[in-house]
């Protein structure tokens, strides 16, 4: 269980400054920190490891204190123990990738070290290109060993900041699924920094949704996406809904597909992937139309029910967050929140064109 | 002449060379990777003798190394020892000559480096110490050779502060230089001429030499 609760100010005499005030825990499996650029997920990634040193607070992982300003505690990054794998990777470019990995493994001798860093290169797959060097080695096979380096130092928690950022959209759906079975094979705890929704929600267990230094919301990632608890949640997750589900059917002659989502099902435009594929929609807050009574003859394929959670009003508009059966946020001007009556509980009807029902990459 | 100077010189330059490569690349660690209140009080401390004349240079090391001098006196007292007229005063001349270069190629090398490495080294449990061997030193070698290469360039080519600090003393401390100056003055012609072209050979060798080692590896 990694514990957190920093603050660090940056920038003197209040002007263009940025203060960070992050406090959460993560447990077991892949926690997912997520926000725009500046919003201080990168520091607290680097706080945890030791490269950043917060003003105040405690870090704590399991038993072992990592930072206490009150005790003052400062562990240097060498008795941390924590994995990190950069946006670039950073192998040494003087060394193979066997080399890079044997480089940080820990083992009792130099022939321990090397049968320990093939083993980390097979577990991640590119043992195949263990004496190329990282010149010779693609973004996905850099990312890789970067990977394999990092879990071959016996690491008690790995920190990953934005590792799929610089690999093509096929190679990074890849990587995330392999990502996903490195963590359940290794036990290890991940903290995985990224601002792709679609990552978040691929690979997260719990998502941290931070803004402005700090974390606004947490929770599951398709709860959060789709039913952001404050204003500058929503900010952060954006106007797209992210829904998880299979392709449940095909229609061709109707030109739809079928998508269950578990406890509902939404038609989209006819989709080549197989059935039973897992796929990720995104329906845009904005495309969602909500009516009180049942329209019966329309051209919106999607007719679903359900009832008003809450409302979020910001200077643009409302964010009204519907249940039905999953949660579905939806934009829609104070007008029309009035004039329908709009509050928790009320029983409303949402309809959506298939066509805005889009399948993520 | 030419053979005792010859031989002279590769001594100087040779333990000069050593002895700037190693202070010249922890001055310029330091210098690249620490902040301290002197930092750039140190940095033009040792790149004054870049652009002071080389007989000024030479003055101050007598103020500060002859036998009356700041340190040199301790020197002397304790070990009844002082430097001036011997061939360690001609390496240190030398050495105080080439540490610039030293440093300067040594910083920007050390600087170019990507921070980073060194951060994931720590991450992977590796000390300061073994990060700077491993990652730190192998990244920067290119540049800190080329620092290496033009240290014994110029050490080689000393004269200035040679002749104040070691004088001109045939066979201990009239390094090449030095003996062509001499030859020329005494109307020997001939010899000057040989050890101008020892000396213009080995500054050729030693240009290709580090252009050879700061030119980009070539992509895989």
């Amino acid at each position: 269980m990694l514990d957190v609760a920093i603050k660090k100010q940056f920038g003197a005499n209040g002007h263009a400054g940025f203060a960070l005030d992050a406090a959460f825990a993560a447990n077991q499996g892949i926690t997912v920190l997520f926000g725009a650029s500046g919003s201080g997920k990168t520091t607290t990634l680097r706080s945890i490891a030791g490269m950043v040193t917060p003003d105040a607070g405690r870090i704590s992982l399991g038993g072992s204190v990592y930072f206490d300003s009150a005790a003052r505690v400062n562990l240097s990054m060498q008795k941390r123990r924590v994995g990190f794998v950069f946006q670039d990777y950073l192998l040494f470019p003087h060394l193979t990738a066997a080399e890079n990995v044997v480089y940080g493994a820990k083992a009792q001798n130099e022939r321990a070290r090397r049968q320990h860093a093939a083993e980390m290169l097979k577990l991640v797959g590119v043992d195949y290109a263990a004496d190329r060097r990282p010149a010779q080695l693609s973004g996905g096979e850099q990312q890789r060993v970067a990977l394999a380096r990092a879990l071959a130092s016996d690491p008690a928690i790995l920190l990953l900041d934005e590792p799929l950022s610089a690999v093509d959209v096929t190679t990074r759906s890849r990587l995330l699924d392999e990502m996903v079975e490195v963590q359940r094979k290794t036990a290890i705890p991940f903290i995985y920094v990224t601002h792709s929704p679609a990552d978040a929600v691929r690979i997260g267990d719990l998502l941290l949704v931070m803004a402005e230094g700090r974390v606004v919301q947490q929770g599951k990632p398709i709860e959060v996406f789709n039913a952001p608890v404050n204003v500058p949640a929503a900010r952060v997750v954006g106007t797209e809904n992210i829904l998880a589900g299979r392709v449940a059917s095909h229609q061709p002659e109707e030109g739809i597909s079928v998508v269950d989502l578990g406890k509902c099902q939404i038609v989209i435009p006819r989709s080549q992937l197989p059935e039973g594929s897992r796929v990720t929609l995104g329906i845009r807050a904005e495309d969602i139309i909500v009516s009180r009574e049942r329209v019966s003859r329309t051209s919106a394929r999607n007719l679903l029910a359900g009832t008003v959670r809450y409302l979020l009003r910001d200077e643009d508009g409302v964010e009204l967050v519907a249940n039905c059966g999953v949660d579905l946020k939806v934009r829609i001007t104070p007008q029309a929140a009035h004039s329908l009556e709009l509050a928790p509980g009320v029983p409303i009807f949402l309809l959506i064109k298939a066509s805005s029902c889009h399948i993520l990459p | 002449m030419i053979w005792s100077a010859f031989k002279l010189s590769f001594l100087v330059v040779s333990v000069a060379t050593v002895v700037v490569a190693v202070a010249g690349t922890g001055l310029a660690f330091l210098l690249a990777r620490r902040e301290f209140r002197a930092k750039e009080m140190l940095d033009s401390l040792v790149t004054l003798p870049m652009v002071l004349p080389p007989t000024v240079t030479g003055y101050y090391l007598i103020l500060l190394l002859g036998r009356r001098g700041l340190l040199g006196r301790y020197l002397f007292v304790l070990t009844g020892w002082t430097v001036a007229f011997t061939w360690e005063a001609a390496a240190i001349a030398a050495g105080v000559m080439a540490l610039p270069l030293m440093v300067k190629s040594a910083r920007a090398a050390l600087e170019s480096i990507d921070r980073r490495y060194e951060l994931v080294s720590f991450s992977l449990g590796k000390s300061e110490l073994e990060t700077f061997f491993r990652v730190t030193l192998p990244l920067a070698s290119r540049g800190i050779l080329a620092g290496v290469v033009l240290s014994f360039a110029r050490a080689l080519g000393e004269f200035g502060a040679t002749l104040m600090l070691a004088g001109n003393i045939r066979g201990k401390t009239q390094t090449l230089p030095l003996a062509i100056y001499e030859a020329f003055i005494s109307g020997d012609d001939q010899k000057a001429q040989i050890m101008a072209v020892i000396l213009t050979v080995t500054s050729i060798a030693v240009i290709y030499l580090t252009n050879v080692l700061t030119r980009p590896p070539k992509a895989a």
